[in-house]
């Protein structure tokens, strides 16, 4: 069974509630809410609708994989002082 | 004739904040600077919190006195009333009591203001000219929009751009109440811009729109951000819910078995829970439930049932089995899904079994909140549903066990403003899909063959 993407792109306009936003969000959008990638949650939220979880296992590399799925969990503090850390570099140096 | 409001009189308002890490049984493990890799301490936070609110966020004070100039505010439309849900309660046909906190009375119609109101009042008592933040749906952004006009604050939002398409209403209610709300990627920032360079189209995230509230606040001095989820000070200014229901409670001699919110970054089910958590931990047999949503249809069709998956809670949501199903978990599950956006606060109590949390699927949760409008009235947030289906689930539960039992929940928000929602519900846009169960059945087994990432 392949669920290629032809195959998927069929579900990319259906509909979900996105708990962090707060709205409807489509298919396609959790396919690349983090930029490239996938949200993190997307799995979670899907799997009881679509094989969301066999289409990214054909579709993503191993290192983006992990990078979306296999990391622990960032604290909101940290993700903060990441963000400061990054936004001053942006500043130091923009493009 | 029955009661079915139960009232505080303005005076009776909580005077002070419950800090449950006082009474945690285990010390929570302090957030590191990713860079020192040392604990963060207040110097750390001071660049984008102010000073008052950070020693608030790390404060093991149990009780910590709320300032008049926050009461004033809150007066305005609390104390929130107590309800009993008799019609619910009729619908259900099982041997409970249901009470609830309607917090949907308050003036963006959500327990948002709770923390937005003190956040800017510490603000403003600490210098700050002006706060910025992001939001998705505007839940946030708009509570904290009231609560700037209110202390004479400026207030700009990054609003992720797929919401700010999507939903007018709160993005008008930033405005009417002063803020500039910024669709985020904008090209006000270098994130924004980096995006915008590369997808001129792009419906933002939620991650593009801190970067860009973060970085903007950097320019500026003297101002600073706000969250209002996850953090320690905002499931403190919360707490006010549950300081609330204890005397309300109180007053008509009832004590819950079961105290029940819906749970995304943690704030409003902290806001009802801890002061409850608080009882639990000194002996009080009570059960605390966070809801949240998962797509696992737990009651309509499918075989999984979601639990937490380890107490180390390093892992996300875990399958379990149920109905006998012999289903291996997918490696992806020990990857840390369930714990993005979650408060540090809430995780730690599910670790000491204090708290327990149950997920519920989307469509399931619609189901019972449109039962709920029909039959108490009041439009639920869809958020709100979370809890609602676990109330039905604890009703179901002891009138199988043939228990009477009290069950209070948080009605964190009112659904007006995300009718929108509803429409996709009734329409059968919110996923209407579902594979056949065949076909489910084989792309299991597929999984099933792929290596462990």
């Amino acid at each position: 069974m392949s669920f290629g993407c032809n195959e998927m792109e069929k579900y990319d306009r259906l509909e979900i509630r996105c708990p962090r936003l707060g709205g409807e969000v489509t298919f396609a959008y959790c396919k690349q809410e983090s930029g490239n990638l996938p949200c993190p949650r997307i799995i979670t939220c899907w799997r009881a609708y679509i094989p969301v979880e066999a289409y990214l296992k054909e579709t993503l590399t191993q290192e983006e994989w992990n990078r979306c799925f296999n990391r622990p969990p960032k604290g909101k503090v940290d993700t903060i002082f990441e963000l400061v850390e990054a936004a001053k570099k942006r500043k130091a140096s923009p493009p | 004739m029955k009661q079915v409001k139960v009232f505080l009189n303005e005076d009776e308002i909580p005077r002070q904040w419950y800090n449950i890490q006082a009474d945690m049984p285990t010390p929570m493990s302090p957030p590191l600077h990713p860079g020192t890799g040392k604990p963060v301490g207040p110097d750390d936070l001071a660049p984008i919190f102010p000073m008052n609110l950070i020693e608030q966020e790390v404060s093991t004070e149990r009780w910590i006195d709320i300032p008049e100039g926050v009461l004033e505010k809150l007066l305005l439309w609390r104390p929130s009333p107590l309800c009993r849900a008799y019609n619910f309660e009729k619908l259900l046909d099982a041997p409970v009591k249901i009470y609830y906190k309607n917090e949907g009375v308050s003036p963006p119609g959500s327990h948002k203001p709770n923390t937005a109101v003190a956040q800017a009042y510490y603000n403003k008592v600490f210098g700050t000219k002006k706060i910025y933040t992001e939001t998705g749906a505007g839940q946030w952004g708009s509570a904290l929009s009231m609560a700037c006009q209110m202390f004479g604050l400026e207030c700009k939002v990054f609003m992720v751009r797929v919401s700010y398409d999507q939903k007018p209403y709160r993005r008008l209610m930033m405005m009417t109440w002063g803020a500039e709300c910024v669709p985020s990627p904008s090209d006000q920032t270098e994130a924004g811009r980096k995006i915008l360079a590369e997808n001129p189209d792009s419906p933002g995230s939620l991650g593009i729109a801190i970067s860009e509230a973060i970085e903007d606040m950097l320019t500026d001095k003297n101002a600073r951000y706000s969250l209002g989820s996850v953090l320690n000070h905002v499931l403190l200014h919360q707490t006010i819910i549950g300081l609330e229901a204890q005397k309300q409670m109180e007053k008509i001699g009832e004590y819950p078995d079961v105290v029940i919110g819906c749970a995304g970054g943690g704030s409003n089910f902290a806001g009802l829970s801890l002061p409850f958590a608080r009882d639990k931990i000194h002996g009080k047999d009570i059960k605390i439930v966070a809801a949240e949503p998962a797509s696992c249809p737990t009651l309509t069709r499918g075989p999984f049932a979601y639990d937490f998956g380890d107490l180390a809670m390093t892992t996300p949501l875990l399958p379990m089995h149920t109905l006998g199903h012999d289903f291996v978990p997918a490696p992806i599950h020990a990857g840390g899904l369930r714990y993005h956006g979650m408060a540090p606060i809430i995780s730690h109590l599910v670790k000491e079994n204090i708290i327990e949390g149950r997920a519920y699927s989307q469509l399931e949760t619609f189901d019972v909140g449109v039962k709920w409008a029909r039959t108490e009235g009041h439009i639920p947030a869809p958020e709100t549903h979370h809890a609602i289906a676990a109330v039905v689930e604890e009703a179901m539960r002891a009138k199988e066990e043939g228990k009477e039992k009290v069950i209070l929940f948080n009605w964190s928000g009112h659904g007006l403003v995300d009718l929108a929602s509803y429409d996709a519900y009734f329409s059968g846009k919110l996923v209407n899909y579902e594979l056949p169960e065949e076909e489910i059945k084989k792309a299991m087994e597929t999984v099933g063959k792929y290596p462990k990432p």
